[in-house]
């Protein structure tokens, strides 16, 4: 009730100049100032995230355990300990090679499912919600059921053998051989669901005029679907493309809870790397420096996958 | 999309799509499977027993709704202000906060750990809830600005001349027009905050506090790593949130497009 008054006096306030003034009060008018009202937006950012960045960045020049009150400065020794790191590499070389597949997985799946279930099939309803679940389920949650899925007891392994493939049967999250490629079709599963969805919803606003002319025309599914389909669905292509390369560097909770970043680092990403430097190894001055090139490879390709959308746009329009 | 006017085509399209959704399902079987050997339905039994399971799911429930709140009543004002209000320099503020869309929250950790020790902030809600929304607050106003710049100025035009000031026009113009976009930024961040681990991990270690993220960890040392009480504590966990998904099904679904659609 309060603020319907306050609410109610302003206008009457606002009434009076709009008398008396001239036009250029009333441009004033149309648009005020906005300041106040990113502020909450910029106070939260700035005070949880930059200071977060800038406390980061200090502590990277330190050799600290995040316990002792006056940690020796140690300047750039942090970074170039990186350089000579193998772990860091490899947990770099598993996020580019985890963006690439899991991009590709699930773009095509996600396209798939999408076309398919536009395609008049019977309980497509049912099938959405078997996809779209997975989407849902907390990573952690389904941490357990993955570890025992692919146990060297687990269903992977009895499904093998009852279809006659016993000889692939094998330790999958005990190897290095094969626990990054478990790691990744568990991401696969979690987010099919949200491809398919954008690609579903993308694709319901394709005018079927076009559609119906191609079928016309005498072009096939497959042709459909590579020179119509596809290009009017790459606005979503870019926008996945970007969220999956952001989520592939932030991966924590799926290789951090099925495989502990192991067998032999063959896990290792930058996030649970980082975690198990700076909290349970108290490495705090090198874990932050270790954050600070993850922001710098994170913004970079942000800004060159955002460069490289805009560019493709532009060619199309 | 697809045509299949002929009787094999339509069933062999079946096929495939049966085929393809036996991967999605299979964990999920396996999950219940598991979860019901051993002692069978016991297993839910004494995993329902244990004092304080409905614990986590309060918590969950309060840190989830808070940050929902937190992110809807922080973004949309800045998403007005953005699209429709007079700021100098708004695209750098803009970029400034968008530029943390990218950032892992894992790299927040030692600061926060160093803010939350003096701030007496361990083991409370905050602690999770306010990194969760300051995080989430970018994607909120990046989807809910490109949302509102739809908007044509027209109409706060009008409403101006019938003399409404700029707290009039957002609250009778933007909060209703922008519906379908509070339906996005309340599923990404329900997600988000419901599904979160490294948080509540780190920072809630009393179990009165802890989430339903931290269910798993709990009843391995619960029940001494007895596997088949631990996907038993999962499938409960995951009926809610299942449950959810399915009443609102078309909100899901809605909300989480809504970005990809203009």
């Amino acid at each position: 009730m309060t603020e319907a008054s306050i609410v109610k006096s302003k206008r009457v306030r606002s009434r009076i100049p709009r008398r008396t003034g001239g036009g250029a009060s009333m441009r004033r008018r149309l648009y005020p100032l906005g300041v106040p009202w990113i502020l909450p937006a910029l106070a939260m950012t700035v005070g949880v995230i930059y200071f977060g960045i800038g406390y980061t960045g200090a502590a990277s020049t330190l050799s600290w355990n995040g316990l002792t009150p006056n940690p020796p400065s140690v300047g750039g020794a942090n970074y170039l300990r990186i350089l000579g790191d193998p772990v860091f590499w490899q947990a770099l070389e598993h996020t580019v090679i985890f963006f690439v597949v899991v991009f590709v997985a699930q773009t095509a799946l996600g396209l798939i499912f999408a076309v398919l279930l536009h395609s008049k099939v019977r309980l497509a309803v049912f099938y959405k919600i078997i996809i779209f679940v997975p989407v849902v389920l907390a990573p952690a949650i389904m941490a357990p059921v993955f570890r025992q899925i692919w146990g060297v007891e687990g269903q992977i392994n009895w499904v093998l053998g009852h279809v006659g493939l016993g000889f692939l049967e094998q330790p999958w999250l005990a190897q290095s051989s094969t626990s990054l490629g478990v790691i990744m079709s568990i991401q696969i599963w979690e987010f099919t669901g949200l491809t398919f969805v954008l690609y579903y919803a993308a694709m319901g606003q394709i005018d079927p005029a076009v559609l119906e002319a191609a079928h016309i025309d005498g072009a096939g599914n497959i042709r459909t679907l590579i020179s119509i389909i596809w290009p009017e669905v790459r606005g979503t292509t870019v926008a996945l493309a970007m969220l999956t390369a952001i989520g592939s560097l932030k991966t924590f909770d799926i290789p951090y809870l099925v495989t502990a970043g192991g067998p032999n680092y063959s896990t290792e990403f930058l996030g649970t790397y980082i975690f198990r430097i700076s909290i349970p190894a108290g490495h705090v001055g090198y874990g932050a420096a270790i954050s600070i090139v993850l922001l710098v490879v994170a913004l970079t390709m942000a800004i060159l996958l955002q460069a490289t959308g805009r560019e493709k746009k532009g060619r199309i329009r | 999309m697809f045509e299949a006017r002929s009787r094999p085509a339509k069933i062999g399209l079946q096929i495939i799509v049966t085929i393809m959704v036996i991967p999605y399902l299979f964990p999920l079987v396996a999950m219940v499977q598991g979860s019901l050997s051993g002692q069978g339905w016991e297993n839910y039994a004494r995993v329902l027993a244990v004092p304080g399971f409905a614990l986590f799911f309060r918590n969950s429930a309060i840190i989830a709704v808070s940050t929902i709140v937190i992110v809807y009543a922080v973004s949309l004002p800045a998403a007005f202000g953005f699209s429709k209000l007079r700021i100098r320099g708004r695209e750098f503020y803009f970029w400034l906060i968008l530029a943390c869309i990218t950032l892992p929250e894992v790299v927040l950790l030692a600061p926060l750990f160093a803010l939350a020790s003096p701030l007496g902030l361990f083991n409370t809600y905050w602690s999770v809830i306010i990194p969760l929304a300051a995080l989430h607050i970018p994607f909120a106003v990046l989807l809910s600005r490109n949302f509102i710049d739809g908007i044509p100025n027209e109409l706060f035009e009008a409403a101006r001349v019938d003399g409404a000031n700029t707290w009039h026009a957002f609250w009778s113009i933007v909060i209703p027009l922008s519906r379908p976009i509070a339906a996005a930024i309340v599923i990404f961040t329900l997600l988000a905050s419901w599904n979160d681990y490294l948080l509540p991990l780190v920072f809630l270690q009393d179990p009165s506090t802890e989430t339903i993220t931290l269910i798993p960890q709990f009843f391995v040392g619960e029940f001494n790593n007895d596997q088949t009480k631990v996907l038993a504590s999962a499938v409960i966990t995951a009926i809610p949130e299942v449950g959810a998904y399915l009443l609102l099904q078309r909100l899901f679904e809605r909300g989480l497009s809504a970005g990809a659609i203009k």
